[in-house]
């Protein structure tokens, strides 16, 4: 059975949930969608079905945080993100309490659901708020990974986890931020569904006889201690995210000082998202694998 | 039963009377230093915090993070100069109360959990503290602490109270307590037009009773009186409990209460502070 890797956090939640008592799960009416199912099945007496109401939700999960507990808050992140903004801002970010959001079904590939259920912007929204770290994960032992380090410290988090199932592991263990491939004089930054992408696109442009770098990385804010002196080489860095192109990981490295050409492959800024395939939407905004390993190959090899 | 404060016991009704006319007069003192404010819900809250904090709360004034305190928000935080006066009188911090609103103190112009003692949560954008005390009294629900919650009238037109209030009466959260000042009064409101009814929110013992708590309704002003209720509350069992504390915006001083909606926040100029001064009740009346 194909998992979402919002099931995947539900599970592993439950079996964290064994060894430490603080621990206890709010959802708002979607626990079949985003994962929270596993959690409610195993530990009923920590489970709390908030009701379709995510701004209370937030808000009742700070007040038992406040208390000693450590709340994990499931939805979709759209709902988290938009609808409950403030109460983010309030009573996690400002007040600085250690709640986890749980945010399924992020990013542009909403399926059926269309523009209401999509999140574009969510990591600008999180990633300009102080105190909150937030995570990109990129498959189940990435996830697993951010979840030990969310728990191992005491600031609130989202987890941004896409609709589309994740289940294939990237290469190597887990880490902050890693490299598949070396680094290269043109290379790719990639966080999330995105770093899928970039793999493929860097599967075909080996193909092609073109070696290009694939740095995927996990913590998008605060960007990890590290990262940017990873990229000290790099001249050209395509970055490939399942977000707008303004305000998500593009924007974060630039912020963050990086010195080289930046080009951005997200989804363009004035698209509100639409229903339809994975494949179709991502070719409509050039993010197939292979529109952007052509694009990475131009870079490398102008026409001309 | 009076659950005192346990550095300090219970203050007898003639005691805290005149404790309330003392502090009125920091508050008003206060904000006119600091160069103005939110006199008239600071004014009408006080002697439901006073009673409280006084009579009712579990609290360690010197130990204020202990984890068997009861727990207490002001969700309308605006009026959390009355709330700092009642914590600096009972020992929480000595920071002056003119303080208030400064730069780099710790009195911010609404409460701040991560910079002042005493203060159980953050609040300022209105809506959101019920939502936080039901997590409490969630977590603390195989104890006996109580969580405490007052609310403006004005501020129950937020959808979040009511989102609140649904989830706390289905899981019968019964320590969960709130407060509704109803001064009858908020910032702007429909009070311009003489012909609507000018409550904030209509009916509002009816609603919270749909919703599934139950209803106390008291002068919020006669500590005694609260006190009783507050207690009553305490004794709800399977269900959360409500008082509507039945208020005056303003008390205590004639030309606040004579004017509520220019002093929801206000600033005053030099003689009407001291006609503030010079005309404020008798502490009897107060």
């Amino acid at each position: 059975m194909t998992l979402r890797l919002a099931d995947h956090c539900g599970q592993y939640l439950s079996e964290l949930a064994t060894q430490d008592s603080r621990i206890c799960a709010l959802d708002g009416d979607l626990a079949d969608s985003d994962g929270a199912i596993h959690f409610a099945e195993i530990h009923p007496e920590r489970f709390i079905m908030a009701g379709i109401a995510e701004q209370s939700m937030i808000s009742v999960a700070a007040g038992m945080a406040s208390c000693g507990w450590r709340p994990w808050v499931f939805s979709f992140g759209a709902f988290l993100c938009y609808r409950a903004y403030d109460q983010i801002r309030v009573c996690l970010s400002q007040s600085r309490q250690p709640v986890t959001l749980v945010g399924s079904h992020t990013g542009g590939c909403s399926a059926r659901n269309g523009k209401t259920h999509a999140s574009l912007n969510d990591i600008a929204l999180l990633a300009s708020l102080p105190n909150i770290h937030l995570w990109s994960p990129s498959g189940p032992e990435d996830l697993k990974f951010a979840m030990r380090n969310i728990l191992s410290g005491d600031n609130p988090a989202y987890l941004r986890l896409p609709r589309r199932p994740l289940e294939q592991e990237l290469p190597g263990t887990p880490a902050l931020y890693k490299w598949s491939g070396k680094p290269t004089r043109v290379a790719i930054l990639s966080t999330g569904l995105g770093t899928h992408l970039a793999l493929a696109a860097q599967a075909q442009l080996a193909e092609r006889g073109l070696e290009v770098g694939v740095l995927h990385c996990l913590l998008l804010s605060p960007l990890p201690e590290g990262l940017l002196e990873e990229l000290e080489h790099v001249e050209t860095l395509f970055v490939i995210e399942d977000h707008y192109r303004f305000g998500g990981l593009a924007s974060i490295i630039q912020h963050a000082g990086f010195q080289g050409k930046v080009i951005s492959r997200g989804w363009s800024t004035d698209w509100s998202a639409q229903s339809g395939s994975d494949e179709k939407l991502l070719e409509m905004h050039g993010l197939a694998p292979h529109q952007l390993g052509e694009a990475v190959y131009n870079a490398i090899q102008p026409q001309g | 039963m009076q659950m005192a404060t346990h550095s300090q016991p219970a203050r007898d009704i003639q005691s805290l009377k005149v404790e309330a006319a003392e502090l009125r007069r920091e508050i008003v003192e206060a904000l006119y230093e600091s160069g103005g404010g939110h006199y008239g819900g600071s004014l009408s809250v006080l002697d439901i915090l006073l009673t409280l904090y006084r009579r009712i709360l579990r609290m360690y004034p010197h130990d204020p993070l202990n984890p068997e305190r009861d727990r207490f928000i002001l969700s309308k935080g605006h009026s959390c100069i009355a709330l700092y006066a009642v914590l600096r009188r009972l020992g929480f911090f000595t920071h002056p109360l003119s303080s208030y609103g400064r730069f780099n103190s710790p009195l911010e112009g609404h409460p701040d959990m991560t910079a002042l003692s005493g203060i159980d949560f953050s609040t300022g954008s209105l809506g959101q503290g019920l939502s936080v005390g039901l997590g409490m009294a969630l977590a603390m629900r195989e104890t006996n602490q109580h969580t405490w919650v007052v609310i403006g009238d004005g501020e129950c037109q937020e959808g979040q109270v009511w989102e609140a209030a649904m989830l706390a009466a289905r899981y019968e959260v019964s320590r969960l307590h709130a407060i509704i000042d109803v001064n009858r009064f908020q910032e702007w409101g429909w009070n311009q037009d003489p012909d609507s009814d000018s409550s904030p929110v209509e009916d509002l013992a009816l609603k919270w009773e749909a919703f599934g708590w139950r209803v106390l309704e008291v002068d919020g002003h006669d500590h005694e009186k609260l006190t009783a209720t507050f207690e009553d509350a305490m004794a709800t069992r399977g269900r959360p409990s409500v008082v509507l504390a039945q208020t005056i915006k303003g008390k205590g001083y004639k030309l606040i209460e004579s004017d509520p909606i220019r002093f929801h926040c206000a600033t005053v100029e030099p003689h009407e502070h001291a006609q503030l001064l010079e005309g404020s009740y008798d502490i009897a009346a107060c």
